[in-house]
């Protein structure tokens, strides 16, 4: 009889037990109850109030427990996003963890000069085509604030850049509910129809509430239309430790819950069971520069302890970050903060991980630092595959076959070698392992030069599959009307 | 060495109590009010400041000293003579229309009232028309504008051309500042100065008002 397996133990952080879990989400319903926030969006406020919520001065509300703990309830566990053409491609659920880019850096650095300058329209359709051409980088986001693009308009012309230049799910940005329902018209286009992208969405909203608690107008006209339109949505406040929440981390973590489950609460009460993220955004402003940094570990770790909440209390999937630095330039500094975010991202199995490649705390983004992080991506999936444990990996019978042959016999001849060396090792591409003089041979390259060229191969060779003529000619229309 | 050490020291460590009672011992023995805020309050602060760009001390230390600081100056207020000044200039603050970061904007604003300035703080999402009327309301030295977002920079040549239309441009000196705002950028809309950070916002107002 076949016997059953031994399972996989495979690496999994936690930072939080239960008691602690409980406790900031106890202390979050407390700052909805007892101190409350302010809601400046009139048909948002008239639900609430409509839902329980005590409102006073006109806009200041209070929200009773129940009402979260019944959005948190009628939001789906699952929210799939599929690529532009249909297919199943990022289920967001249980620990499944996808790597994407950010939105928005004002400057970028130059493939040819290395150069930081500010960003264009066509750096926006560089990372889409690299992000389409890098196997672990799930996801785009425009990557670039683009100078070259109509002002009131700019998050339109970014996401019609990025759908020209990718095939892959999109997280994008808008301003106002205005040009958020252009940028659906075009998603629209893409899809087919309206009822083609709402049955297979390819893209999320990325949202933000105001740390300390307040929900300003534009910010809640988006987040309705997503909850009208079941357009997935994530609605991370900024509630970094000692700006805009408290120094310490475990209170810093409850005001961005709290904030978080207001937009919750408003997205349920306006669409019940349309597909929200979970989380907040909580890094530290360092204490010498004044900077949010997006290269400390206290990120790293409070969303770890989300994803612990995740999974003791809301089982909602949840938003994080990865892959991104402090530093200015894509240097040994950038490399370890990019890795210790990837690594822990995913051994905290967070589920939709952005900012990959942002560099200067998400003021400059790097292709190379993209191309780089997909590689740490791929090291840091080996690692957390674990070491499955069987009769094939124990390899008892390649260890007899070599031990019983002539003294100079190695494994690396043997056919079990051959057979398992895929599977059981990471092989790098872009880390280099090579023998002094080979390295000195090939050009006495580091990491960023390789970086550079293997983002200039991929962007000169990937070829991504292109839209149809009538697909292009209806975004170039909608672009046109504005 | 001056004869305020134990104010200077109880400012500079941020601990209020010993710094009040400082203050009121200075008063109470009969010492000149602006001197105590010269050679007292702002010499301490300065060293706060000097120490804060070597990287000795961290913002919240700053912040701490700076609170000390006013806690200090509302003894010293009501015993300011006609003539002498308690502030360093007069400014108003504010982050522009549409942009509703306020972090930077509000360490700014901070950083400023430790240095001496009076500060009028307009908030968030302030239009070209609000900074105009506040500025006829308050007659500031000084108009600083924060942006944050790319989208929200041209509010402030925007601003910048409301108070040319008020005719009130060339009595106010427009500082600007923000994550996507460079010296380039401030030159281009005609404003008269730019800080990266806090420490340089202060050290700009001062070479504005032609103090340093
Ligand atoms: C926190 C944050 C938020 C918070 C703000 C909370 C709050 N109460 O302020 C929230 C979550 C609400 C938010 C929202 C958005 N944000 Co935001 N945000 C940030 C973040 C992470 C940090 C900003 C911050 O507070 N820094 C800490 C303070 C102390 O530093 P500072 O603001 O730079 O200020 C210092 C200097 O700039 C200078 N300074 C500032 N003002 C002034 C004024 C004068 C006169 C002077 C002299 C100096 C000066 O001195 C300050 C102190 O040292 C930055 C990224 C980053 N790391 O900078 C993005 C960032 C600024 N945001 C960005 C974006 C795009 C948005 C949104 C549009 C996103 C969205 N999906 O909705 C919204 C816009 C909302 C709106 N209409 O304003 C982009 C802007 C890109 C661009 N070029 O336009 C950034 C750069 C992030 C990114 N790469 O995408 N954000």
């Amino acid at each position: 009889m076949k016997q059953i397996g031994i399972p996989t133990l495979q690496p999994r952080l936690k930072v939080l037990n239960r008691e602690q879990a409980l406790a900031i989400h106890t202390a979050a319903l407390e700052i909805l109850e007892k101190i409350g926030f302010k809601m400046e969006h009139p048909r948002a406020l008239q639900l609430l109030s409509d839902a329980g919520c005590r409102v006073s001065n006109g806009e200041r509300v209070k929200l009773p427990s129940y009402l979260a703990e019944k959005a948190i309830k009628s939001a789906p566990k699952q929210i799939t996003l599929y690529d532009q053409r249909g297919n199943k491609a990022m289920p967001l659920v249980n620990g499944n963890s996808f790597y994407g880019t950010g939105s928005d850096a004002t400057f970028t650095l130059d493939l040819e000069t290395g150069q930081r300058r500010r960003s264009t329209l066509r750096d926006v359709a560089n990372f889409a085509r690299l992000v389409d051409g890098l196997d672990n980088i799930a996801f785009n986001m425009s990557m670039a604030n683009p100078e070259d693009a109509p002002i009131e308009n700019i998050y339109v012309f970014a996401f019609a850049e990025m759908v020209k230049n990718t095939n892959k799910p999109i997280v994008f940005i808008a301003d106002s509910g205005r040009d958020m329902a252009k940028i659906y018209e075009i998603a629209c286009v893409v899809a087919g129809s309206e009822e083609e992208l709402q049955g297979k969405p390819f893209l999320l909203s990325y949202s933000e509430a105001i740390s300390p608690l307040r929900f300003p107008e534009n910010v809640m006209e988006r987040l309705i239309f997503c909850a009208e339109k079941r357009i997935p949505i994530c609605f991370p406040s900024g509630s970094n430790a000692g700006g805009g929440a408290p120094v310490t981390l475990a209170g810093a973590m409850a005001l961005g819950i709290a904030e978080n489950l207001v937009g919750l609460v408003v997205h349920q009460l306006v669409g019940e069971g349309s597909p929200f993220l979970f989380g907040p955004n909580v890094s530290a402003l360092d204490m010498r520069s004044a900077v949010v940094s997006y290269g400390c570990p206290e990120w790293s770790l409070t969303q770890a302890a989300l994803a612990d909440m995740r999974d003791e209390i809301y089982g909602l999937p949840i938003w994080a970050y990865a892959g991104a630095s402090d530093a200015k330039v894509m240097d040994a500094q950038a490399g370890s903060e990019a890795m210790f975010s990837i690594v822990t991202a995913l051994l905290s199995r967070s589920n939709l991980i952005h900012d990959v490649g942002f560099l200067e705390y998400g003021s400059t983004s790097s292709l190379e630092m993209v191309t780089m992080a997909d590689e740490l991506v791929a090291m840091s999936r080996s690692f957390v595959e674990g070491i499955p444990v069987n009769d094939e990996t124990l390899a008892l019978e390649a260890i007899e076959r070599v031990a019983n042959t002539d003294t100079n016999s190695i494994f690396l001849m043997d056919d079990h070698t051959f057979e398992h060396f895929m599977q059981a090792h990471f092989l790098p591409k872009l880390l280099d392992r090579s023998r002094y003089d080979s390295w000195e041979a090939a050009g006495s390259t580091d990491l960023y030069t390789r970086c550079n060229s293997e983002a200039k191969r991929i962007l000169s060779q990937n070829q991504v599959e292109c839209k149809p003529d009538d697909v292009l000619k209806g975004i170039d229309k909608i672009l046109q009307r504005l | 060495m001056s004869e305020f050490k134990a104010l200077i020291e109880a400012v500079t460590k941020g601990d209020i109590s010993k710094a009040v009672a400082e203050t009121q011992k200075a008063i109470d023995a009969g010492g000149f009010i602006q001197a105590i805020i010269d050679e007292g309050l702002i010499a301490a602060m300065d060293e706060v400041g000097d120490n804060f760009s070597k990287g000795t001390i961290f913002v919240p230390q700053m912040l701490r000293s700076a609170k000390t600081m006013q806690e200090c100056m509302k003894l010293l207020e009501p015993l300011l003579k006609e003539g002498d000044t308690s502030s360093k200039g007069k400014v108003i603050i504010g982050t522009v229309k549409g942009d509703l970061h306020d972090i930077g904007k509000n360490l700014v604003a901070m950083m400023m009232e430790g240095a001496g300035f009076t500060v009028t703080d307009l908030g968030v999402d302030v239009s070209p028309e609000k900074f105009v009327q506040k500025a006829q309301e308050v007659e500031p030295d000084i108009v600083a504008i924060s942006a944050l977002l790319s989208t929200t920079m041209p509010a402030m040549p925007q601003t910048i051309e409301a108070l040319q239309k008020a005719g009130i441009r060339d009595k106010v000196k427009v500082i600007i500042g923000g994550a996507p705002v460079t010296a380039k950028y401030a030159q281009e809309i005609k404003a008269d100065s730019y800080g990266a950070d806090a420490g340089s916002a202060v050290t700009e107002a001062k070479k504005l008002m032609g103090i340093s």
